[in-house]
């Protein structure tokens, strides 16, 4: 491994995980090793004629790990890119969510997943476009409107070919924070994927990126397939993440999390030693 | 419609594999494009793996008879989708209905009234079987051996939130309307 220099970043910038309940023996080892945890409101939750509502069993978990834990809510369901309407139904996950835990920020993913009301089954980034871009800051204002704690946005892998776009990848992301004042998650690992799909220059995207307003910062560990890297968040990160995860850190001065992301569908494979093993490395790699 | 609608409309027909307007250049060259065949795996893949977390024993089935993955694939393709894994299901389920095989029907019949009185429905569901129910489906839990069809032989279940264990079974046979 590479020699890479360790900002020194004390304590202000916590180590979090994902937790999506229904394995207690799991929330019991992680627990300990984390100072938040990123609940996804979407993938608690049950629908039932139309109208979702968050678990209370999965609630109770959540509260059952005392004080001192630290919350995020981690949307999936928004599609806030969606052209035709946004998911209102995600919104009362999160009035729920809200009224249930402190939660210190609240994301989603800048994508749509919904048209008409039909699930794409994936999530597709918007068109970096002025008419995209002004249909997403009146979508973030109102979410800003509604709740008062910091409204975050994370870039999602582009798998499709991209048209023609009025603004860089970062640009684009300057454009929606600069008018809004929103902040941003970035995503080591989907940096790593688009490089690897799109071509994407990592180091003249951060350059470009106002890193003032990067809140929080993902790492994962994903799969290939068909020679493309996907963001189906299921292995350890590779050294190569946390070495630009490292180099984010060191430039990111308001970060204020590291989210170590796994999908519920991973743990099996994965397994609970292998997830307790990655938050330590994650921990002692990045000083956190 | 705007041109962000016009966009994600032909999108969401190109994961759909349904028609798209063929003079624009875009779309045109989204259909082409290995990408596109990537995401529509990911997607079914998706959709096979909450299915078949959520609809065990109908899944378990069509596994068995080689039809699931097709299954699936034609229900997302064909049918607007719900973002929701309880409400895909369920429209799942419904869409093997009218399945030509009955032991498809009488499972998918079954594990769809289970959903619905577990979630709280006060409603009675009847289910008829050609076979054993209670042996079929430890059979398919199991990975066990399937009991055959039973000649003359209606099992009438009925599936309800009233009913200890949720459902109940009546067994019917011809013999026994031509004795009586």
């Amino acid at each position: 491994m590479a020699s890479v220099t360790i900002p020194n970043i004390g304590p202000r910038v916590a180590l979090a995980t994902t937790y999506e309940g229904d394995d207690p023996a799991l929330l019991e080892r992680i627990a300990p090793l984390v100072d938040a945890i990123e609940i996804t409101p979407d993938t608690i939750a049950r629908s039932d004629k139309k109208q979702s509502h968050l678990r209370s069993e999965v609630l109770n978990e959540y509260s059952s790990v005392g004080s001192g834990k630290r919350f995020m809510a981690h949307g999936v369901g928004l599609s806030i890119c969606s052209a035709d309407a946004w998911n209102d139904d995600y919104l009362g996950l999160l009035d729920e969510l809200f009224s249930r835990l402190d939660v210190e920020w609240h994301s989603e993913h800048l994508a749509w997943t919904t048209f008409g009301g039909e699930s794409t089954g994936t999530m597709f980034a918007p068109p970096r476009t002025e008419e995209a871009l002004d249909l997403i800051c009146e979508r973030v204002a109102r979410i800003q409107d509604r709740y008062k704690v910091p409204f975050l946005l994370e870039h999602v892998i582009q798998l499709l070919p991209e048209e023609a776009a009025q603004f860089t990848p970062a640009g684009f992301l300057n454009a929606i924070t600069s008018r809004t004042g929103c902040g941003l998650i970035v995503d080591a690992y989907n940096l790593e994927c688009d490089a690897h799909n799109q071509g994407l220059d990592i180091a003249a995207f951060l350059d470009e990126l106002d890193l003032s307003v990067v809140r929080e910062l993902h790492i994962a560990g994903g799969v290939q397939l068909n020679d493309f890297q996907l963001d189906i968040h299921s292995r350890p990160a590779r050294n190569s993440t946390l070495h630009l995860a490292l180099d984010i850190i060191a430039r990111a001065s308001n970060l204020r999390a590291v989210t170590y992301e796994f999908l519920k569908e991973a743990i099996a494979p994965l397994g609970h030693d292998a997830i307790c093993s990655e938050l330590v490395r994650a921990r002692k790699a990045m000083k956190l | 419609m705007n041109s962000l609608k016009y966009r994600q409309e032909g999108l969401l027909s190109l994961i759909k594999g349904r028609r798209i307007d063929r003079s624009d250049p875009y779309l045109e060259s989204v259909a082409q494009c290995r990408e596109l065949a990537m995401l529509r795996e990911i997607a079914v893949w998706w959709r096979k793996l909450h299915v078949g977390s959520q609809c065990r024993f109908t899944a378990r089935l069509l596994k068995r008879l080689g039809i699931f993955d097709t299954l699936v694939s034609q229900y997302f393709n064909n049918n607007a989708t719900s973002p929701y894994i309880e409400e895909l299901s369920l429209g799942f389920l419904s869409s093997l209905g009218a399945h030509a095989n009955a032991v498809v029907r009488a499972v998918s019949q079954f594990e769809w009234a289970f959903h619905k009185v577990r979630a709280g429905s006060g409603d009675r569901y009847e289910v008829c079987w050609d076979r054993h129910p209670a042996k079929f489906l430890c059979a398919l839990a199991e990975d066990g051996e399937l009991p055959a069809l039973e000649d003359g032989v209606l099992y009438r279940m009925t599936v309800g939130g009233d009913i200890p264990g949720l459902f109940e079974c009546v067994r019917e046979s011809e013999l026994d309307t031509v004795a009586s």
